[in-house]
């Protein structure tokens, strides 16, 4: 049975003839948090736009809690929280009554809920102040509790830490890891902050130019297969490497540098300590988010 | 649905459109109230003063024309219809001199009627779209659209929602239109005149006027008539407002394309009145009072029932489009 | 506070102001349109009662003026005549396009004009009239001046016989022909001030046989210019104390726009 929270299929969106999305697939699984990085004007905030319904894809289709976004429209949407693109609320109104409002037009949303979800957000005393005179941390609170209220089992985000400041994106960050881990919510978090996204999430799509270049989880997105010994012996230990595994190696001072297959490191490793290499530092060496993004974007960009 | 059209007149009600509405509409009915009773006033001066009669003598010229209408009645020579329709007459004069009310005096009962009259081609479309102008724009204006559009409603609710919530509102804007302008001329008339009698039902016969087939009723139910007409010219302006405020972005520009469209309507009328296609416009056609007072110029091939037509025609055709646009349109703000 | 007292109260408000408007607009519906229905009827009818050639022609004028000289306009210093003078009234009112054929003949008596239209020369401009004015009689009337005292009583009857007559069937001769056009009669004055009582009798009898006729037809109008004239000979009378000039023209004009444009104001 299929487990996963959202599935998308084969999306695909020409927007006045030209093809800004051309193929995107990817699924979420229950109480995962999904990091989705792509630069600029690469489709990631029209995926977002497609996923919950603000524009159709000219091809492909959206599942959500298995439910087609295409066909069933309101069983899909009521899974479904999301801030696109900034807290957009009605700021004629109190934080409140913007939730109240919002509330209304879900089945079964009762005043507690309401209530949770600003206590959730940390927002109980300003929640009756208009929120024409909210700071944009606030608007977030309260655009993270619209999004909460109804108790959706998938949370979109998109850029939800613009304009926060580094005490307030640690707090979000925090709320949203506990809303993934204590209530088992699916979370897709679309930044420009990478750092932010390393920091949050269990796996990582990259998307650039309307196609997705990368999908995996966040620990073998960023190994990169190199090995770096530090050993008494290095030019012995080079020969050595080649003749038993195959693998060359360069030599850098005291230390030996090669790529390898990290299932293997132990066995080689194993064998370099029984051959009466003294070894004194063996690292695995992993990429930063920022350089395997900038690695797989950049080539693509021409 | 209950609770999205409640959010929807909330959300009206809070933007504080109904207080600039009150506050243009008193405006216009205070000034245009005062400026009636002032130039009646001077009108009865002057009159006084050419005819050198120390009193305007209502009575007298009343009398005369009823004394006409009474010899003319008693030809036997003159068709039953006819008859019928001096009798009419003959009884609403008889009123006037009877309750001692001179027929040309300005009452509240009038000026709420020939408000409306005046009102329903320009002004009081101009009110209502006010009303709908930013019902849908503004949400796309401050983005709210997102949050609106990713509940779990689909798009053809939420656009239903906000078209009764607009006709709710409407319908309140036309009754205190109808109260404000009674209220305020009272303040300057000093008269209701709500149950003086009126002729009304005036037919169009082989394009000319035709007076048999009116009948005598009082002006409360005659402004109710009228005020009717006026909902339902309002809700059709309502409807058309409440697409061009779909497709354009801005309630200013909503606004500015109603208006422009009203006033080039009324210039096509003008210029253009034998173009046959001129009838077939909604301007042309929202002015549907004049079909009840019989003081207009018969047009061939308008009546009443043509206009009502042509202008549901529009309505129904502006709600369609709006929510085939609003379905399916990319909401990229 | 909104939920539970401005909601309701609107709510409700608005759904009874739609009844009554509803109810309301139906009775206006009913009030105009109602009548329409019958009117449709008589409308589809009609062709079929109306002889094919005497439906209203294109080009045809609303109004037509037959008559003798005052309806020609003889007198008038600026050439309007009573149907431009009235004309002029009618587009002060409102916008009109109304044109106007004048087919008077100076000098004309009631048997010319009776002959005239039993000549069927203007019957498309009758059938397509939606006005036609009649300045009839003057002649038959003046020619009366010739006789001497004894045989002008005598002559007089003859005369205003012969008169009744021929407007009797000028009258059924246009009705036959155009059922439905307004019919206006421009009555006699008398140029001759008071010097003579007999005279003044005279005219008024001749007037008093021309109501009668105007009264058996139900869209026929007589318009009196006696009253209007006794007083302001020097007034309204041009150079020739005979015909009207430009003011008096004018004071027919306006009294036939007020009779027969009461019911718009």
């Amino acid at each position: 049975m299929d487990t996963s929270v959202l599935k998308v299929s084969h999306l695909k969106k020409l927007i006045q003839k030209k093809l800004i999305i051309e193929d995107v697939s990817f699924d979420i699984q229950a109480g995962e948090i999904v990091g989705f990085l792509g630069p600029n004007g690469s489709g990631k905030t029209t995926t977002l736009r497609m996923i919950v319904g603000l524009s159709t894809p000219t091809s492909g289709d959206v599942e959500i809690c298995g439910y087609s976004l295409k066909k069933e429209f309101v069983k899909a949407m009521s899974n479904v929280g999301c801030i696109i693109e900034g807290p957009d609320l009605y700021d004629y109104m109190s934080g409140y009554r913007n939730l109240e409002l919002l509330a209304s037009m879900s089945k079964d949303v009762t005043k507690k809920d309401i209530d949770e979800a600003v206590a959730l957000v940390g927002m109980e005393n300003r929640i009756h102040d208009k929120v024409a005179v909210y700071s944009m941390g606030m608007k977030q609170r309260i655009g993270l509790a619209q999004a909460l209220i109804h108790k959706p089992r998938l949370l979109i985000l998109d850029e939800p830490t613009n304009g926060l400041d580094p005490q307030g994106i640690h707090e979000f960050r925090e709320i949203v890891k506990n809303l993934a881990r204590e209530k088992n919510i699916s979370v897709l978090i679309s930044s420009h902050l990478i750092s932010e996204v390393q920091l949050m999430c269990d796996r990582v799509s990259i998307i650039n130019n309307g196609r997705i270049i990368r999908s995996a989880s966040i620990d073998d997105a960023l190994v990169t297969g190199e090995v770096v010994w530090t050993l008494d012996d290095p030019q012995k230990a080079q020969l050595l490497l080649k003749s038993t595994f195959k693998v060359e190696a360069a030599i850098a001072g005291h230390t030996l540098r090669a790529t390898v297959d990290p299932e293997r490191l132990s066995e080689i490793n194993n064998t370099l300590i029984a051959s009466g290499f003294d070894i004194t530092y063996v690292e695995h060496k992993k990429r930063t988010l920022e350089d395997l993004f900038l690695s797989l974007t950049d080539k693509h960009t021409i | 649905m209950i609770a999205l059209v409640r959010n929807e007149v909330m959300k009206i009600l809070l933007k504080k459109k109904m207080p600039l509405i009150m506050i243009l509409l008193l405006i216009f009915v205070g000034l245009l109230s005062y400026g009636q009773n002032y130039a009646y006033e001077r009108n009865i001066d002057q009159f006084e003063a050419e005819s050198g009669e120390t009193a305007f003598d209502w009575q007298g010229l009343t009398t005369q024309r009823l004394d006409e209408l009474e010899e003319r009645s008693q030809n036997e020579a003159i068709p039953g219809e006819v008859r019928a329709s001096f009798d009419r007459e003959i009884e609403q004069l008889n009123y006037f001199i009877e309750n001692d009310i001179n027929p040309v005096t300005p009452t509240a009962a009038k000026f709420n009627v020939s408000f409306a009259e005046q009102g329903i081609t320009l002004f009081i479309p101009l009110l209502i779209a006010i009303l709908a102008a930013d019902l849908v724009s503004s949400e796309f204006s401050r983005k709210t659209i997102k949050i609106l559009l990713t509940r779990a409603v689909p798009r053809w609710k939420v656009l239903l929602s906000k078209y009764i919530a607009l006709l709710i509102m409407t319908t309140l804007l036309v009754f205190i239109i109808g109260i404000t302008t009674t209220l305020v001329s009272y303040l300057f008339f000093q008269e209701w005149g709500f149950s003086e009698p009126i002729v009304t039902g005036f037919t169009l016969f082989e394009g000319t006027l035709n007076s048999d087939s009116t009948i005598l009723i009082p002006r409360y139910q005659y402004t109710l008539l009228i005020y009717s007409l006026v909902w339902f010219v309002s809700i059709i302006v309502a409807s058309i407002t409440l697409l061009i405020s779909l497709i354009v972005d801005t309630s200013a520009s909503a606004i500015g394309i109603l208006m422009a469209a009203l006033i080039g309507g009324q210039f096509l009328q003008f210029f253009l009145s034998d173009w046959e296609l001129v009838k077939y416009f909604f301007v042309t056609n929202l002015d549907l009072t004049r079909y009840l007072t019989g003081s207009y110029q018969p047009v061939e091939g308008m009546s009443l029932n043509f206009s009502i037509l042509i202008l549901s025609v529009w309505a129904i055709g502006s709600i369609a489009i709006s929510f085939i646009v609003f379905n399916r349109r990319d909401v990229l703000v | 506070m909104f939920k539970k007292v401005v909601w309701p109260l609107v709510s409700a408000s608005a759904l009874i102001l739609a009844l009554v408007f509803v109810f309301g607009f139906v009775t206006s519906i009913i009030i105009s349109g109602g009548e329409a229905d019958v009117q449709t009827e008589t409308q589809t009818e009609s062709p079929e009662n109306i002889p094919e050639e005497v439906m209203p022609p294109d080009g045809a004028s609303d109004i037509l003026i037959l008559g003798d000289s005052i309806g020609f306009g003889v007198g008038d210093e600026e050439n309007l005549g009573i149907g431009e003078r009235y004309l002029d009234l009618l587009e002060e009112d409102s916008e009109t396009d109304t044109t106007i054929t004048n087919s008077s003949v100076p000098g004309f008596e009631s048997s010319q004009l009776a002959d005239l239209i039993e000549s069927g020369e203007n019957r498309t401009s009758i059938a397509g009239a939606e006005l036609i004015i009649l300045s009839i009689g003057g002649n038959d009337l003046n020619r009366l001046n010739l006789e001497d005292n004894v045989t002008l009583a005598p002559a007089f009857e003859e005369a205003l016989n012969i008169y009744k007559e021929d407007l009797t069937f000028i009258l059924s001769e246009i009705r036959s022909i155009n059922p439905d056009a307004q019919l206006a009669i421009i009555g006699l004055y008398n140029p001759y001030s008071e010097d003579d009582p007999q005279n003044a009798r005279f005219l008024l009898d001749w007037n008093h046989e021309t109501r009668l006729i105007v009264n058996s037809d139900a869209a026929f109008a007589y318009i009196p210019t006696y009253e209007l004239f006794t007083y302001h000979l020097d007034a309204y009378l041009s150079p020739d104390d005979f015909h009207p000039n430009g003011m008096g023209y004018q004071v027919i004009a306006e009294t036939l726009f007020r009779i027969l444009n009461y019911s718009t104001n």
